[in-house]
């Protein structure tokens, strides 16, 4: 075999330990720690994007929660404003009603009392020329033969008996 | 028929010495400097761009250390990362003297057993510095397996010393004899086509085809297996069967 022949051992294994020698320092000096470096920047790069993505994608998720959390206390804030203004609205309602009735009764009740007055006024005053009318009829009959207060007894009797004739 | 081995023979065609040892050149010392050439230029391009996002050199750059990187992590650990520059610069003078090698014309040098020797004896010679510097004389402990009862030490031991000695014997010989074997029986096939009348000599012609193929594969293969190995003694000496995670 070829390369049993001892003749070019020497030769090789000078050649292979410098090329090897020459190799091994320019890779370690050019090549290694720059592509090392990138492969580690990129390994850096892409476990800080995947974990900033799954923040983000958190704080959505959150926000999310406390749009629909804030949306369903408006809704419910709206459903209690309606309900209270209907309320608010019926007792509005009540109270005209209520007030309206008792102007109403009010007005009558005065109404009913100015009529009252009236009538008693005009019953005395019916009475009191009702007297004199008597007094001068009676005078004009009898002639000037009664004093002052003869007459408005007998004037008052004479009334109190049409009273009660009336009456009866 | 030619010798099979005929593409094996070296001859030097420039003489020179260095303090009386010949360094004559010869066609395998100008492919080694034909692979450092096109390792350095192809990794120092790779380096060269450095973007988050990677064209195909720098891609190819990135393949090619990852690879090593993953091998290193996986059988040693982070510690191993110490020894990346020397295994990594093995694995690619390796790869692309058997991928050179393919090349009709060119000289595959890891089909020499001195070269893969040197190289053999050196990876197994780092190790046992490398076990004594980091446990010192505890470093003997590899020869005992864990969990080995007392009484079978005296069997134990010799068969580990010899589990140890062919570790360098078998590391340099598999990747010879792969690189020798294959090139043989792709001599062997094309001095076939050449010799046989045409009506049978495409049979060999189209074996020689198949066969190139297989070879890149185990180019490939080859320089896989001798730099896992380096690093499975490495991790040995470093780790001391203590790390169940690197355990194989």
């Amino acid at each position: 075999m070829p390369q049993f022949d001892t003749q070019f051992f020497s030769s090789l294994l000078f050649w292979e330990v410098v090329s090897f020698g020459i190799l091994l320092w320019v890779l370690y000096k050019f090549a290694f720690p720059a592509i090392l470096e990138t492969l580690e920047a990129r390994e850096r790069k892409i476990r800080e994007s995947l974990e900033q993505a799954e923040r983000h994608r958190v704080e959505a998720e959150q926000k999310l929660q406390q749009y629909q959390a804030k949306l369903s206390a408006a809704s419910r804030d709206a459903e209690a404003v309606l309900v209270q203004a209907k309320e608010r609205a019926q007792r509005l309602l009540e109270e005209n009603e209520l007030r309206v009735v008792a102007e109403t009764e009010r007005i009558k009740g005065e109404a009913l009392r100015d009529i009252e007055q009236a009538r008693r006024r005009a019953v005395q005053e019916i009475h009191s020329q009702t007297a004199d009318l008597a007094l001068l009829v009676a005078e004009r009959v009898v002639g000037k033969s009664l004093d002052k207060a003869d007459h408005r007894r007998l004037a008052d009797e004479a009334l109190q008996a049409i009273a009660e004739h009336q009456k009866t | 028929m030619d010798n099979p081995l005929h593409p094996f023979e070296l001859h030097p065609f420039w003489h020179l010495s260095l303090f009386g040892l010949d360094i004559s050149l010869n066609k395998a010392v100008l492919m080694m400097w034909l692979v450092i050439a096109l390792v350095a230029v192809l990794l120092i391009a790779a380096a060269s761009s450095r973007r988050l996002v990677p064209g195909k050199l720098q891609s190819l750059g990135e393949i090619l250390v990852e690879f090593i990187r993953g091998i290193i992590l996986d059988t040693i650990g982070k510690e191993g990362m110490r020894f990346f520059p020397f295994v990594a610069t093995l694995f690619l003078f390796i790869l692309f003297c058997n991928l050179i090698g393919l090349i009709p014309g060119s000289y595959t040098v890891t089909s020499q057993i001195v070269v893969t020797a040197a190289f053999a004896l050196f990876v197994y010679s780092m190790s046992l510095v490398v076990g004594f510097l980091y446990h010192g004389v505890k470093f003997l402990g590899i020869l005992i397996p864990p969990g080995t009862p007392g009484w079978l030490l005296p069997l134990m031991m010799p068969v580990e010393l010899i589990s140890q000695l062919a570790r360098p014997l078998s590391l340099a010989v598999r990747l010879f004899a792969n690189m020798t074997a294959g090139h043989t029986v792709l001599a062997v096939l094309f001095g076939m086509v050449l010799s046989l009348p045409l009506v049978i000599g495409w049979l060999p012609f189209a074996f020689s085809v198949a066969i190139n193929g297989l070879e890149v594969i185990i180019a490939f293969i080859q320089a896989y297996i001798f730099t896992i190995l380096t690093c499975v003694y490495l991790g040995d000496a470093i780790n001391l069967h203590g790390h169940e995670e690197h355990a194989h």
